[in-house]
């Protein structure tokens, strides 16, 4: 385990802060909806900055900035330019930061029409509101962590923390979602003919749509080192049409798809 | 000459958006209240996709109201393809949306509006002092968050919810817990009506219309005829037709108006025009603090949030002492060209989806208007009259500034579902 240098000396507590560019506000919810732990966490860290609950909130010099929400403007980029220079560690938190998320359906369309079916006058989107392509936040920025989810899960902020608080380098979810699937003993959806995602996506979500007896989606994003093509064969057998299954994977996170090589345009 | 002074931005509201005031010679000349948030496209990024992920895509529009435009998303599309969804679903589609409405009111009450009237710049400012408010917020948050989760699979964009039905339904244990959760939370709500009633509110009337869902019975919450206290009487299928949406310079979201005039959608709205219907307990309460609705105070809409925190407890242990849920299979539908529309009350208001499918079940096209949309104008009208009322009292740019902000945070908007930080920008014409 290597520790972290920043805050071996201070021995202070951490400046955290908790930042939005465009988004749902659903993943700074998720952190601020941790009832049973969100007041002894509070109390381990100094939260500088988290202008959704805060009304005083700091500038910078930033030990741990959380970031949610994707790059849709010119804005977006500003305020994350400016954060990533204010902080020591940088962390994309949710699929809007890590993959782009839904709006990234966009990149798939013809760009103009997505946008003129929205608003027949664009004037008003001018200047620093003016689109630019929804990107992940590492498209425009280093980032230093990401954890992706739809929104993400509370135990993974809860534990890159604790790993922050630790001085330990904070290690991020990387199996597929069957992995905790198989662990509760779940009906598997493919076998079932299903159009299931699971096998390609990262897990850390303890496989809740299957819980469900809902197909995963795909709403943490691809496995880097996951067997892409053996899950589109399987998905082909299940009689899912080619065509619906590149839709599906344009929804969260599109460019990583394509790179890692799968064809969905 | 002008002077342009940029205050802070003004925070604790659900997304981003700016306000920009003028004033020459110690009178308002210009208000413009907007949001700046990125444009996202969302009725533009359903088009040509299958009817079976639409309601997982348009319930990405907004975090803390997710459940809301997936139960809209649902009906809008069982709508078109003309599906009766059985008893059960409605009633676990409904305990859903309650347990939603806890959580955005509690949130709301405690952690967004109710440090402005303790003097703290936040909830975790006010904890030591205020340590049983805060816990108990935190209690009724989860308990919201604990009846989406055992109800729809995830606290935010729900799965199990699908087009025809549920794909799982709570177990036996998931009931009992929620019961017993619900009961201990009971006193927590009745506290917090007595807490938002007590308050100290600034007096701001206008003559605005309000508009909510009717209910013959209790309140209203997913479907139901829309009425307004100015003779508003419409189905939520042809709801549409009565609103005029428009474009404005200074903000991303649309606005709204009916008969060119700005309107009221929310909890001051629905408690305004179900009244009626609230038990003799709560309207003891409110009368022991002088609290008199139909209210024309925007500033009450807290106060209606917390009568609806009480009603929405006590109605779902009815529903759960009532009902016992099993499996069953999801309506029996072919998916089919037409338009789909519903109208449902949000924890913000009126929110209408409206889908165009063709016969293979891709939308053709979608239009959706959320309740932030509707209160905007309003909400900038409100902005106007308060801060002529203080300039003319001469009150300081400090005080004034701090106002807006409680002003706007009445109105609990929700700037993702259309708006960036809200941002006062102050110019002053000397």
């Amino acid at each position: 385990m290597s520790s972290l240098s920043i805050f071996k000396k201070e021995k202070k507590k951490p400046r955290v802060a908790i930042h939005s560019i465009t988004g749902c506000a659903g993943c700074q919810l998720v952190i601020y909806f941790i009832r049973d732990k969100l007041l002894e966490l509070l109390g381990e860290i100094n939260l500088v900055a988290a202008p959704m609950i805060k009304g005083k909130n700091e500038k910078g010099s930033y030990d741990i900035c959380f970031v949610e929400g994707m790059v849709a403007c010119q804005k977006d980029f500003d305020e994350l330019k400016k954060w990533r220079e204010q902080s020591k560690f940088l962390v994309a938190w949710g699929t809007c930061a890590t993959h782009g998320n839904v709006p990234g359906i966009k990149i798939y369309m013809d760009k103009e029409g997505v946008e003129n079916r929205v608003y027949k006058d664009k004037s008003h989107l001018d200047g620093d509101k003016r689109p630019v392509v929804p990107s992940p936040i590492k498209e425009c920025v280093k980032v230093d962590y990401e954890i992706s989810g739809c929104p993400p899960e509370e135990i993974e902020f809860l534990r890159m923390m604790q790993r922050f608080l630790m001085n330990v380098k904070p290690v991020v979810y990387n199996e597929p979602v069957c992995v905790e699937c198989t662990q509760r003993e779940i009906k598997c959806l493919l076998e079932d003919e299903k159009e299931c995602l699971g096998p390609m996506i990262r897990g850390g979500c303890n496989a809740l749509c299957p819980a469900v007896n809902h197909a995963c989606t795909g709403c943490h994003g691809p496995l880097e080192d996951a067997n892409i093509p053996q899950v589109l064969k399987l998905l082909e057998e299940n009689g899912i049409p080619k065509e619906l299954v590149k839709q599906r994977l344009q929804k969260y996170a599109g460019p990583e798809f394509e790179k890692l090589g799968v064809k969905i345009r | 000459m002008s002077k342009k002074i940029t205050l802070n931005h003004i925070t604790k509201v659900e997304g981003h958006a700016n306000l920009d005031v003028e004033i020459d010679d110690g009178k308002l000349i210009n208000c413009e209240l907007g949001a700046v948030e990125g444009a996202r496209f969302f009725e533009g990024i359903v088009v040509g996709r299958k009817y079976d992920e639409i309601k997982e895509i348009t319930s990405r529009i907004c975090g803390i109201c997710s459940v809301s435009h997936s139960m809209t998303s649902l009906k809008a599309t069982e709508d078109a393809f003309g599906i009766d969804v059985s008893e059960q679903t409605k009633l676990l589609r409904e305990l859903m949306s309650i347990g939603e409405r806890i959580r955005s009111h509690a949130t709301h009450l405690y952690f967004l509006a109710l440090p402005d009237y303790l003097g703290c710049e936040s909830a975790i400012e006010m904890a030591p002092k205020y340590k049983k408010e805060v816990e108990r917020a935190l209690y009724l948050m989860k308990l919201g968050n604990e009846i989406i989760t055992k109800v729809g699979g995830r606290q935010m964009h729900p799965v199990s919810s699908v087009v025809g039905g549920f794909t799982h339904i709570p177990s036996k244990e998931d009931m009992k817990f929620l019961l017993s959760m619900l009961k201990e939370s009971k006193p927590y709500a009745i506290k917090t009506l007595k807490l938002f009633s007590k308050l100290k509110y600034p007096t701001l009337e206008i003559d605005s219309e309000h508009i909510a869902l009717y209910r013959e019975e209790g309140q209203p919450l997913l479907d139901g005829p829309i009425i307004s206290d100015k003779g508003l009487k419409t189905t939520s299928r042809s709801y549409v037709d009565f609103i005029e949406e428009y474009i404005v310079k200074h903000s991303t979201a649309k606005f709204a108006v009916r008969n060119g005039r700005g309107y009221v959608t929310g909890a001051l709205s629905r408690i305004n025009l179900n009244y009626r219907t609230l038990s003799p307990k709560t309207k003891k309460i409110l009368s022991n603090h002088h609290i008199l609705f139909p209210s024309k105070n925007i500033f009450h809409n807290n106060v209606a949030q917390a009568v609806e925190l009480v009603y929405w407890i006590d109605n779902a242990i009815t529903i759960l002492e009532n009902s016992e849920f099993k499996q069953e299979p999801l309506a029996d539908f072919s998916p089919r060209a037409g338009v789909g529309r519903a109208a449902t009350e949000a924890p913000r208001g009126i929110l209408f989806h409206e889908y165009k499918f063709d016969d293979k079940g891709n939308v053709e096209s979608c239009n959706i208007i959320t309740p932030t949309t509707q209160n905007l104008r309003s909400m900038e009208d409100h902005i106007r009259l308060y801060v002529e009322n203080m300039l003319e009292a001469k009150k300081e740019q400090g005080y004034i500034t701090v106002e807006i902000e409680k002003l706007i945070r009445a109105y609990d908007p929700c700037f993702s579902c259309s708006a960036h930080f809200l941002k006062v920008n102050w110019k002053e014409r000397k």
